[in-house]
């Protein structure tokens, strides 16, 4: 028996990744979920989650902000935005570009409004999608992680509470599909220029070299 | 949090699915989706019978990409199960569990109907039941359920425990509206069959039965504790067990050494190796046990029927955000709608699906 390590585990994974979580509010009804990016204030969430008003961001200790919209990228469903905050405790980023089939993912957002709604499961295809715009075919992320409403633009993280894709839609009624965090990093680096590289995941601290 | 057990568990249960899609292979022989077979041995692959929908030109593509063409070897529709033979021997064989699958374990679904890599859901055993009779008339010995989705095209892949070892079959071609999976030691035993005979034998009686108690004293004359036997109320002119002198009023209590105390296990002795053989049965005549012998013969399976379709037209979006999604997926795993085929987009974003209303007879997956 594995005497509740495991349990334990999930639950400080859990509780880790739910300060990073943020939700984002732009339109009359419902609102969806976004990514604490970077300390200084850079939420990431799903371009569908804004509408005609200006952004309102609740972090996970109700302090609120109304945000300002940066940038947009409807071909990957993606929109950046900031707030005036700092010392915000950011998601660290997993490299997308090496999970595989199997792997355990846990989405975290406000389904149906519930807010900090964990749900889990696998990764369970990894393909791609064409796109409408100059990048013609994106990488997807498929889970059977049940999503719904208001899971949108929230995490999907993987064992170790690092960020492995945003969530963003569903399909079937029962599979999700996510935005690999590599292609978020890609357009968020695009916009903000390469000093907003993600922040370091706590393994890759672990493998810098004492000095 | 390198070694947290997590982690751990996450970076072993992708171990497994590697390990067993390696022997996960997409099967081509049916209209629209293709599905998923599990490779038996280097040469044969194990899939469901009801998307062998042709048995020409059945393609049948590796997990490393290789395309080979492949014959149907046997089929069993009664187990809904169906043996491909390769053109070359280079699958890689899965491996199985020992015995059954336990309830609570963790089970993981495999499929593989598109070329672009495995695909997973992830689930426990959720039931696992004796003798289930399949609305195809055969009788499967045994069945597993599981909550692991069957995502569209999952059937004829491998139920797999956090090992990669292969738990059971998934298919929904069995009816009763939902998916299942065939134990794997069912599967390979049918397997088996059909690689050597082309066909699994189920036997034919020819009576016509009621469930009726065992008297005590009767009990006592047969030397051993069964509740239940089978009161013969038919015996068909001509069939085996009117040649062999069973009569009207008899009790069936045993076939071949096995005991028979209700339909289910009957039917489970009549397959297999008891066919074209005499065979003992053992009755209580009187409530006397006596021994009649009868020569089983071999069942003629119904006919498969296959489903009617209505066709209906939906309009739906297709585009979401930015990205342009051809739908191939279901409704939901228990809905009697599919979608398929990428539409033609049409003004205002909008796609076309043909939508069909099937049949439970005749799931799509």
């Amino acid at each position: 028996m594995l005497n509740g390590t495991l349990t334990q585990a999930s639950a400080e994974m859990v509780s880790s990744v739910q300060h990073g979580l943020a939700i984002v509010q732009a339109k009359r009804w419902g609102g969806g979920a976004g990514i604490l990016w970077s300390e200084d204030g850079l939420v990431l969430t799903n371009n569908h989650v804004l509408g005609r008003r200006s952004p309102q961001v609740t972090l996970f200790d109700d302090r609120s902000f109304k945000a300002e919209v940066i940038a947009t990228d409807p071909e990957v469903d993606l929109a950046l935005l900031r707030i005036d905050a700092d010392a915000l405790p950011a998601i660290a980023i997993a490299d997308s570009t090496e999970l595989r089939v199997g792997e355990m993912a846990f989405a975290i957002g406000h389904p149906w409004g519930q807010r900090g709604y964990v749900t889990g499961g696998i990764i369970s295809h990894l393909s791609s999608a064409q796109t409408r715009g100059r990048r013609g075919v994106v990488p997807i992320i498929r889970t059977d992680a049940a999503l719904a409403p208001g899971n949108s633009g929230g995490p999907l993280v993987n064992a170790s509470g690092e960020v492995i894709g945003i969530n963003t839609m569903i399909v079937g009624g029962d599979q999700g599909v996510a935005i690999p965090s590599a292609v978020a990093v890609d357009f968020v680096s695009n916009v903000m220029g390469q000093e907003y590289s993600p922040a370091p995941s706590e393994e890759s601290m672990e493998q810098e070299p004492l000095i | 949090m390198a070694d947290n057990t997590l982690a751990k568990l996450s970076a072993s249960m992708a171990d497994a699915v590697e390990k067993a899609g390696a022997a996960t292979v997409l099967v081509n022989a049916r209209k629209r989706m293709p599905a998923t077979g599990i490779a038996y041995d280097a040469e044969h692959i194990l899939t469901a019978d009801h998307v062998v929908q042709r048995d020409e030109d059945i393609k049948v593509i590796l997990a490393d990409g290789t395309e080979l063409s492949a014959t149907v070897a046997g089929r069993d529709p009664g187990s809904d199960l169906a043996l491909l033979k390769l053109e070359k021997a280079e699958a890689t064989p899965a491996e199985t569990i020992e015995g059954k699958g336990r309830i609570g374990q963790i089970a993981i679904a495999l499929g593989r109907p598109t070329s672009e890599g495995v695909q997973a859901s992830f689930g426990i055993v959720s039931a696992q039941g004796g003798p289930v009779r399949t609305r195809r008339g055969g009788l499967l010995e045994g069945h597993i359920r599981t909550d692991a989705i069957p995502y569209p095209g999952f059937s004829g892949g491998p139920l797999i425990d956090a090992d990669g070892k292969v738990i059971g079959i998934n298919t929904s071609g069995l009816g009763m509206g939902n998916s299942l999976a065939i134990p794997a030691d069912v599967a390979w035993r049918v397997a088996a069959n059909l690689k050597e005979h082309g066909s699994v034998k189920r036997g034919f009686l020819g009576v016509r039965s009621q469930l009726v108690e065992v008297p005590a004293d009767a009990q006592k004359a047969l030397g051993r504790e069964q509740d239940s036997g089978l009161l013969v109320v038919g015996v068909e002119d001509g069939s085996p067990a009117a040649e062999g002198g069973l009569m009207v009023s008899d009790i069936i209590v045993g076939l071949a050494g096995e005991m028979v105390d209700d339909h289910d296990s009957l039917m489970a002795g009549l397959s297999g190796e008891v066919v074209g053989k005499p065979t003992e049965l053992n009755v209580l005549r009187g409530g006397k046990p006596e021994n009649v012998t009868v020569t089983v013969v071999e069942r003629k399976e119904p006919k498969r029927r296959h489903g009617r379709r209505r066709r209906a037209m939906w309009r739906g979006r297709r585009h979401h955000g930015g990205i342009d999604f051809s739908h191939r997926g279901s409704h939901g795993p228990h809905s009697a709608f599919r979608f398929h085929g990428k539409g033609k987009r049409g003004r205002h974003g909008k796609a076309h699906f043909w939508v069909e209303h099937l049949d439970d007879e005749d799931t799509d997956e």
